[in-house]
């Protein structure tokens, strides 16, 4: 029910620190989005933004065209699961979950309603007379997405809520909230630094960095074309292998060199840098897009010297120096490899990546 | 020395020093009540009873019925030979001297909740503009004494005719307490989680709501501690006291109590008496409130 | 960037804050500014409520007489002595209690509770209290002494110049003692065990634990008390008027019976303001290297 727009944004603090700036985005209704990035890079902020418990610097915040920037949070249509879900220690888990139905005047009959229907579907009800003293990680964060829930509000804002669960909760709760955001047909906001989190969660994700907005597209997108060297990084794991050196333009062939390796670029990617013969610039090839298997063509094998071999479940990671440079890849397990085995692997350079090298931005997407 | 020998020196050192602690610390409030039930004659044996070998509850007696008896010079001498006779005849002011004491202390208390709780919110919670200068302002004040604040006050409550009157007390004991309270709630509050403000406001609290429904509860020990705080300093108050009242009307009890220990013509049984009345209520609020001394003054921590 | 960027904090907020904080600054305005303000400009004047009419503005003459008077430089000097005194007593004994309660033991908590009676009492209280102690004439510790076959017969105590302020500064230090043990044991408190556990790892007894890890994490707690108690003791008032009302012989004339004597007995309001105005500033700059301690811990 609510269409969230930022024209301009900016936050600043008196000392001259800047959060977020130039930051222009449209959230669409009903749509699951994801700010991802490292601490520091302003998602909280822009979270604290629509909330209305961090005060716009410059530019304008509306929610479906009217404007928000002097609402202040108890006047807006918005609920929040925060990082230590902030639960009231000296309520029960029911007036926890009831206060902000009993803080906007819903009738009793009203509250009591909603507050069982959603400590049902989240599993709570027996809970509801504990205090949260008494309850584990998991209950807490339960109760703090019930009391989110029963208001039932325009926009559902989330601050990093899975990040105090252990491993196996935090794979359950996301479906959980994936569900969620079905059942509930509302625009959700959601802050994360663990970019898995944000793969498999979002429909859209913006990638910030510094408090500026690196990237937005859908999971997809912004794995398979990165913009710019920090996208590709932050998402894929084991991050993705970079390699720095040149290009090498052979009338319409064009290749990677660095040193002894030689790899030819794919027709899309050569025909956006044909006349760059000699440009630098830095490769990016991810783990998983290697092969021990299929015809080696010189130009699209690496070489390299096995420094680590990590089994991981169902495949290995192997840690290998190719050019004088550490890189990651993981293999199937069928192969056996040794410290100081030498290998050859097929690359895949339809998903190769380009970069300049100085900037880090895309020469392909 | 073998581990239980060094259980058991342990337990001795432990139990020496707590003697030792407890006897330094009651020993004179001991012979401060033990005196006061002493007759006269009793009180001035040498050496002295520590123990009253007959106990006499005539001196609070005395303070009781003061104020029906009608006190001369003659009465004095002739009335109560087992006490030496020599009541004063400031005797009848001391209960309505604790009567005053209680009114100045509660309505100090209740101001200071008044205006410390919101600003203590505001200063912990709210990043505003000068929140800093506000923090040092009210520190700097808790530096002043209370003898700079004589002269002027005493001049200007003077002017306006207020000088036998309770409020004045009442007034200038907020002004003196206020600082110490914003203090305490302060460091309290600022040890609270601000999520919690944080999401009290999203779930739909004004600064105001989330200030009573959520923080207040919450914050109960430092309140405690403050509270207590409070009606101590105005109930034990002198210095100010002595300047600003003038009569049994407005007089509070340590200046009633003070104006008996300088008659030196008084029975020490009965002004020890006087003392110990003076004692029980300040020593019961602190021993029943002794847990959220502590904790109000330091910062706990709360999970939510 | 220029004038485009807003402050940084929501118009609902400041409004807020500003409502919050009025009742408070007008408070602190009455008991800071004030008084300050207007004692010094009374101190200017030559204002007797012995003539009221007469008032002739005399710019620093009142202070100027304030140090030409010996009584005010013998005043000074018995103030230093009190306070060092007392000071000195309070930390060694706080310290003491701190450690004892600090400990785990069975009935801690009768301690500290009983602790606090003597924090509790009032000052005239704690001063009658004493005084029947010290009384010449029947006082328990002329009895006990003679009991014990000390003494052979009663002694003068707070009569004797010698004797005064020592005693005058016993019946403030027992009743300063909780409150600067509290705050001592709070910090001790608040040392993480991890230390201890770390020390006894390193071979340090009980002794050396104490020289290690206790004391200089106490450091911060113990210049906190030593200056908060320093500054009581300095201005403290009512046992100077309770057990000997400046005397014998001005023996216990400090500071702020000075001001006392100066203002409600000669009733000289000019030079009281002025002596208050001076023992503020003393106390304030004292005072002000905490405040920038504790501003900065906020």
């Amino acid at each position: 029910m609510a269409r969230i727009r930022f024209e301009g944004v900016g936050k600043r603090y008196p000392n001259g620190f800047v959060a977020l700036e130039g930051l222009d985005l449209d959230i669409r209704d009903r749509e699951f989005l994801v700010l991802l990035g490292p601490s520091g890079c302003g998602k909280s902020t822009t979270l604290n933004m629509i909330a209305g418990l961090e005060e716009v610097s410059e530019g304008s915040l509306f929610f479906d065209d009217a404007l928000m920037n002097p609402v202040p949070p108890h006047r807006r249509d918005v609920a929040m699961v925060f990082q230590s879900y902030a639960l009231y220690p000296h309520k029960s888990v029911y007036e926890n979950i009831a206060f902000g139905l009993r803080m906007r005047n819903h009738p009793a009959s009203e509250i009591d309603r909603r507050v069982r229907d959603a400590a049902r579907k989240l599993e709570i009800e027996p809970l509801l007379e504990r205090r949260p003293n008494q309850l584990s990680g998991g209950q807490r964060q339960r109760v703090a997405l019930g009391r989110a829930m029963v208001r039932q509000p325009a926009v559902f804002l989330m601050d990093e809520p899975l990040s105090n669960l252990d491993a196996a909760l935090r794979i359950s709760m996301r479906a959980e909230i994936k569900q969620l955001h079905h059942t509930m047909a509302t625009t959700f906001v959601y802050v994360t630094h663990d970019q898995a989190e944000a793969l498999t969660l979002a429909d859209r994700i913006v990638v910030m960095k510094d408090g500026v907005v690196q990237q937005t597209g859908t999971p997809d997108e912004i794995y398979e074309q990165p913009r710019n060297t920090f996208v590709a990084s932050f998402l894929g794991n084991p991050p993705i292998n970079y390699l720095d050196g040149t290009l090498e333009v052979e009338g319409r062939e064009v290749s990677f060199r660095r040193g002894g390796l030689r790899l030819a670029l794919p027709p899309h990617v050569a025909q956006r840098v044909a006349s760059q013969s000699g440009r630098a610039v830095t490769l990016g090839l991810r783990a998983e897009d290697v092969d021990e298997h299929g015809t080696p063509r010189v130009d699209e094998t690496v070489h390299g010297r096995v420094t680590s071999v990590l089994p991981v479940g169902s495949d290995q990671f192997l840690g290998v120096e190719v050019e004088g440079r550490p890189q990651f890849f993981r293999v199937g397990k069928e192969m056996r490899h040794r410290e100081g085995d030498n290998v050859a692997l097929v690359v895949n350079v339809n998903r190769l990546h380009l970069f300049d090298r100085e900037s880090g931005r895309s020469l392909v997407w | 020395m073998t581990p239980r020998g060094a259980r058991i020196g342990r337990s001795l050192l432990l139990l020496a020093a707590s003697l030792l602690f407890l006897g330094y610390v009651l020993a004179p409030v001991a012979w401060l009540v033990s005196s006061s039930f002493q007759s006269e004659s009793e009180i001035t044996s040498k050496p002295p009873h520590w123990i009253p070998h007959q106990p006499t509850l005539k001196n609070f007696e005395a303070i009781f019925g003061a104020g029906e008896r009608d006190v001369t010079y003659e009465t004095r001498r002739k009335a109560d030979p087992s006490s030496g006779g020599f009541i004063p005849s400031t005797a009848k002011n001391l209960l309505p001297s604790m009567w005053n004491s209680f009114i100045v202390a509660i309505s100090v208390v209740v101001l200071n909740l008044l205006v410390s709780v919101p600003a203590a919110y505001a200063m912990a919670k709210i990043r505003f503009i000068g929140r800093q200068t506000s923090i040092y302002a009210m520190l700097v004040t808790r530096v002043i004494p209370d003898i700079a604040l004589v002269v002027p006050f005493f001049l200007f409550i003077r002017k306006l005719g207020l000088l036998d009157h309770v409020g004045s007390l009442i007034v200038t004991y907020l002004a003196i307490t206020v600082p110490f309270s914003v203090f305490i709630l302060v460091s309290y509050f600022e040890s609270l989680p601000d999520e919690l403000d944080k999401a009290a406001r999203v779930d739909g609290c004004s600064r105001l709501q989330a200030l009573l429904r959520v923080f207040l509860p919450l914050a109960l020990p430092s309140l405690v501690a403050m509270i207590l705080f409070a009606f101590l300093t105005s109930w034990n108050e002198f210095l100010l006291a002595l300047m600003f009242t003038q009569t049994p009307a407005s007089q509070t009890m340590p200046i009633v109590v003070a104006s008996f220990t300088s008659d030196f013509t008084i029975s020490f049984s009965f002004i020890n008496a006087a003392g110990v009345l003076a004692v029980v209520p300040p020593v019961i609020l602190a021993i029943v409130f002794e847990r959220y001394i502590v904790s109000g003054l330091t910062a706990g921590a709360v999970k939510g | 960037m220029g004038g485009a960027w807003r402050q940084h904090v929501s118009d609902y907020d400041q409004k807020s804050a500003m409502l919050f904080l009025a009742p408070m600054l007008a408070v602190l305005s009455v008991v800071a500014v004030f008084p300050v303000v207007y004692s010094f400009w009374i101190s200017l004047f030559d204002l007797r409520l012995t003539r009221p009419r007469s008032v002739p503005f005399v710019w620093f003459d009142n202070y100027a007489h304030v140090f030409a008077d010996p009584l005010f430089w013998t005043s000074v000097a018995r103030t230093a002595t009190f306070t060092v005194m007392a000071v000195s007593a309070i930390m060694v004994i706080a310290t003491l209690m701190a450690l004892l309660l600090n400990e785990e033991f069975r009935g801690r908590r009768i301690l500290s509770a009983v602790l606090l009676v003597p924090w509790a009492i009032p000052y005239v209280a704690d001063g009658l209290m004493w005084k029947w102690i010290y009384d010449s004439g029947y006082g328990a510790l002329n009895g006990l002494l003679y009991q014990l076959d000390f003494i052979d017969k009663y002694m003068v105590w707070l009569g004797d110049t010698r004797k005064t302020l020592p005693l005058i500064a016993n019946a403030f230090v027992w009743k300063e003692v909780p409150l600067a043990t509290i705050l001592l044991l709070v910090t001790m408190k608040s040392i993480p065990a991890d230390l201890y556990g770390a020390a006894k790892v390193d071979g340090a007894n009980v002794w050396q634990r104490f020289l290690h890890v206790t004391l200089p994490a106490l450091r911060p707690g113990f210049m906190l008390v030593m200056i908060y108690e320093t500054m009581m003791a300095i201005r403290h008032f009512d046992l100077f008027f309770i057990l000997t009302e400046g005397g014998p012989a001005n023996a216990s004339h400090v500071l702020a019976w000075d001001v006392y004597v100066e203002t409600f007995r000669k009733l000289s309001f000019g030079t009281g303001a002025a002596l208050a105005y001076l023992i503020a500033l003393i106390t304030f700059l004292l005072a002000f290297s905490i405040i920038r301690t504790m501003g900065k811990k906020l």
